[in-house]
C-alpha cells in the first residue's frame, strides 16, 4: 500500500545573509494510512522544521530548499504539496491536512471566541452555519469538552483546556493526516496522559493519520506506532516503537533511551556534549563527536539510512558491512 | 452560528461580564475624577510660582495708557484695591480653597480675567474653545484612522519595496516637528503657490453666519492647520501600527490561523488586525494628551482664535486666572477623551472585560 504521505529529499534551512543554513537535511521518511508516527529528536534538531515545511508554513528566513511531498488520500486523489498554490493549499488545509502547532497556549485568538475560531474555518471550507455548529460540538466531544466552551474566550480557559480547544479544532474536518507538533509540552503529566489518550482515540475513531512531533521519548512510547529518531537535521533511525525501544542500533537512539529514567533506583544515563547547531554541523556522520562507539569513517563520509531489519532503517556505519568491512 | 449555542450557563456568563464592565466603567471614572483635582491643584500653584507680579504690569499699563505721573501712594491704593477684587490679598491656602470652592460649587466660576476685567475667564475660554476642540479632535481622529489604515497595510505587507519607503517617509515626518510642517505649508502652499488660505480663521470680509459661502472658508482655511497636525500625527501612528501589526504577525494564533487555511482577508481582518488595533487604541488615548500643545502652536502659526492664542496672550500679561482658565480646559478636554478612549477598550479586548 502507498505510504499516505512521502517526504521525499526535503531539504529546508534559514537564510542568512550570505548563504543558506541547512537546518533539515534530505529527509525521507514515509507515513503509513492510520499510523501515528513520532518523530524524536533534542531540540534545535529540525523536527519543527520539517512539520512546518510539511504544512507549509515557513516563514523568511526559512527556506524550502528541495524536496517532494506527495499526500495520497485514499480515495485516489493525490497532492504534491510543494507545487500547489496558496488556494490550493488553502483549500486542502484542515480538510485533509491539519495541524496542532507547537505554543498551543498562544495559538488561540485572544480576541474572538473559541465557537467562532473554530467555525471560521469551517465556513471557509463551504460549510453551512448549522454542519458547521454541530462538527465543532462533535469535536469537541471528541476530547471531552463541553459545547458551552464555544462561548468562551480563550482567556476564560486552563492550558489542558485549550491544547483540547486546538485539537477539537484540528479534527473538526476528519482531515487524513495531522501534524501535531509538541502537543504536550507545556501540560503537566497528568493532563498529557489524558490528552494522548484522546489523541489516541481520535485516531482510532476517525481512522486519522498523526504525525508526532516531540522531544520525549516517553510520549512516543505511549502512543506512537512507529518512530523516526531525528539528529542534526537527519534521521537517525527508523522503526517500530517496540523494535527500537527494545533494541536500539544507533547509539544515538541507545544514548536516548537509556537517558529515560525507568525508577528502581537505576541512574540515568545521560548523552555527553550537546546537540550541533546548524552553523557547525560536523562533517561525516553528524553524530560522531559525541558517539562512544565512532570510528574512522564517522568523520569523513555521512552514513546512509539504510534497512536493518524489517521495519527498521539504521543510518551508521555500524551497520553498514562494506564500510566496516573497509575500515 | 448562535441558534442552538444559547445555554443558561451563556446567560449568567454575559451577566457577570456586564458587572465586570461596570466595575470597570466606575473605577475608570474615579480615576478621572481624581486626576482632574490634581491637575487643577498642579495648574493653581505652578501659575503662582511664576515670577512677575499681574498687578504691576497691569498698573504699568494703567498709566500708560492714561499719561499721568506716577503717585505712590495712589499706586499703592490701587494695587491694593485690585489684589482684593481678585481675591489676591488672602494668603495662598485659602486663595486654594476659595478657587475651588468656586469651580465646583459656583458653576465653573474661575474667576474674572485680570486684564480684560470684568469678562469672566469662563466666558473667555468657552468663546475659543470650539477652535481648539474642532482643529484638534477632527485632525487627531482623521491622523489615527489614516495612520491605522496605512500602518497596518504596510504592517501587512512588510518585506515590500513600498512598505520600506512608507516605513522612511513616515519616519522622518514623524521626527519633524509639527511647527517646521505648519511653516513649510504656510510657505509653500499659502503664499508661494497659493492654493490655500494660510491664515485666520475665515475670510476677513465675511461674517459668521450660516451661509455657504462661510461655511466653505471656514472650511478652507481649517485645511492647512489641520493638514499640519494629520501629517506629524499620522505618521506617528502609521508607524506604531505598523509595529504591532509586525508583532502580531509573528504570534502563534496567526500561524494556526493559516495553517487552518482562512483566506488572507480573514486572516488579516479578524486575526491580526483585531489584536493590533488593542494597544493602538491605547495610544491614541496617549498621543490626545502630547499633541494638544501642537496645536496651540499651530493656532498661533495660523492666527487662528482658539486657546493656544488666548493662552500666549495671557501668558505675557501673567493673566493667572485666564492662563489657569486655559490649561484647566484644556486637561478636562484631553482627560475626557482619554476616559472616552478608555472606555472603549472592553469592546475590543476580552480580556479587559474580565480584568476588573
Amino acid at each position: 500500500m502507498p505510504a499516505l504521505l512521502e517526504i521525499r529529499g526535503l531539504s529546508a534551512g534559514l537564510r542568512g545573509r550570505r548563504a543558506v543554513t541547512e537546518v533539515v537535511s534530505h529527509v525521507d521518511l514515509d507515513v503509513q494510512a492510520g499510523e501515528i508516527l513520532g518523530v524524536v529528536g533534542e531540540s534545535g534538531c529540525g523536527k519543527s522544521t520539517l512539520a512546518t515545511a510539511i504544512m507549509r508554513l515557513l516563514v523568511p528566513p526559512q527556506v524550502l530548499q528541495s524536496g517532494a511531498l506527495t499526500l495520497r488520500l485514499n480515495d485516489g486523489k493525490t497532492f504534491e504539496l510543494l507545487k500547489l498554490s496558496e488556494s490550493e493549499l488553502r483549500e486542502l488545509r484542515w480538510r485533509h491536512l491539519s495541524y496542532i502547532p507547537q505554543g498551543s497556549m498562544n495559538s488561540l485568538n485572544p480576541v474572538l471566541r473559541v465557537g467562532r475560531q473554530m467555525m471560521d474555518t469551517l465556513l471557509q471550507h463551504g460549510l453551512s452555519s448549522d454542519e458547521a455548529y454541530k462538527r465543532s460540538v462533535e469535536a469537541l466531544e471528541l476530547v471531552n469538552l463541553e459545547r458551552k466552551l464555544l462561548d468562551s474566550y480563550p482567556h476564560e480557559l486552563s492550558g489542558g483546556m485549550r491544547q483540547r480547544v486546538i485539537i477539537a479544532a484540528a479534527v473538526s474536518m476528519r482531515p487524513a493526516l495531522i501534524v501535531a507538533d509538541e502537543l504536550t509540552t507545556a501540560l503537566d503529566v497528568v493532563t498529557q496522559r489524558q490528552i494522548l489518550q484522546e489523541l489516541a482515540a481520535i485516531r482510532d475513531e476517525l481512522g486519522a493519520t498523526i504525525l508526532l512531533i516531540t522531544h520525549d521519548m516517553g510520549v512516543v512510547a505511549q502512543v506512537a506506532d512507529r518512530v523516526a529518531v531525528m539528529y542534526a537535521g537527519k534521521i537517525a533511525e527508523l522503526g517500530t516503537v517496540n523494535g527500537i525501544f527494545e533494541a536500539p542500533l544507533h547509539p544515538y537512539s541507545q544514548g536516548l533511551i537509556g537517558s529515560i529514567p525507568r525508577g528502581g533506583g537505576q541512574r540515568v544515563e545521560g548523552l555527553p556534549g550537546e546537540a550541533p547547531s546548524p552553523w557547525n554541523y560536523p562533517s561525516g556522520c553528524r553524530f560522531h563527536p559525541r558517539c562512544p562507539q565512532a570510528f574512522s569513517p564517522c568523520q569523513e563520509q555521512a552514513p546512509a539510512l539504510l534497512p536493518q531489519a524489517a521495519e527498521r532503517w539504521t543510518a551508521c556505519h555500524l551497520y553498514d558491512a562494506e564500510v566496516a568491512a573497509d575500515a | 452560528m448562535t441558534a442552538a449555542s444559547s445555554s443558561r450557563e451563556a446567560e449568567t456568563n454575559t451577566a457577570a461580564g456586564r458587572r465586570d464592565v461596570f466595575h470597570y466603567a466606575l473605577r475608570r471614572f474615579g480615576v478621572y475624577l481624581f486626576t482632574l483635582w490634581a491637575a487643577i491643584t498642579v495648574a493653581f500653584f505652578v501659575f503662582r510660582l511664576v515670577p512677575g507680579d499681574p498687578m504691576n504690569i497691569l498698573l504699568g499699563n494703567l498709566t500708560r495708557a492714561e499719561g499721568r505721573q506716577r503717585d505712590k501712594a495712589a499706586e499703592e491704593a490701587l494695587i491694593a484695591h485690585y489684589r482684593q477684587i481678585f481675591g489676591m490679598d488672602e494668603p495662598l491656602p485659602l486663595q486654594y480653597v476659595n478657587y475651588l470652592r468656586k469651580a465646583v460649587l459656583g458653576g465653573l466660576d474661575l474667576g474674572p480675567s485680570f486684564v480684560e476685567y470684568p469678562a469672566q475667564t469662563k466666558d473667555l475660554v468657552f468663546r475659543r474653545m470650539p477652535w481648539t476642540i474642532g482643529i484638534f479632535t477632527t485632525s487627531v481622529l482623521l491622523a489615527w484612522i489614516l495612520g491605522t489604515g496605512l500602518g497596518a497595510l504596510i504592517g501587512w505587507l512588510q518585506r515590500s519595496r513600498l512598505s520600506k519607503l512608507a516605513v522612511l517617509l513616515s519616519t522622518l515626518l514623524q521626527i519633524t516637528p509639527v511647527y517646521l510642517v505648519a511653516l513649510g505649508l504656510i510657505i509653500y502652499v499659502g503664499y508661494s503657490w497659493r492654493l490655500l488660505p494660510a491664515g485666520g480663521p475665515y475670510a476677513r470680509h465675511l461674517q459668521p453666519a450660516w451661509t455657504w459661502e462661510f461655511i466653505s472658508s471656514l472650511l478652507t482655511h481649517a485645511i492647512l492647520p489641520m493638514l499640519s497636525n494629520i501629517i506629524v500625527i499620522g505618521a506617528g501612528f502609521t508607524l506604531g501600527m505598523r509595529a504591532l501589526m509586525i508583532s502580531v504577525l509573528g504570534e502563534d494564533y496567526l500561524t494556526f490561523a493559516r495553517a487552518k487555511g482562512l483566506s488572507p482577508y480573514t486572516v488579516l481582518k479578524d486575526y491580526a488586525f483585531r489584536n493590533a488595533l488593542i494597544p493602538q487604541v491605547t495610544a491614541l488615548a496617549i498621543i490626545v494628551g502630547a499633541t494638544l500643545n501642537g496645536t496651540f502652536i499651530i493656532e498661533v502659526l495660523f492666527q487662528l482664535p482658539g486657546l493656544g492664542t488666548l493662552f500666549v496672550q495671557a501668558m505675557g500679561l501673567r493673566d493667572f486666572n485666564t492662563m489657569q482658565a486655559v490649561v484647566l480646559f484644556s486637561i478636562f478636554a484631553v482627560l475626557t477623551l482619554t476616559l472616552i478612549v478608555d472606555l472603549a477598550l472592553p469592546l475590543l479586548d476580552p480580556r479587559v472585560r474580565r480584568a476588573a
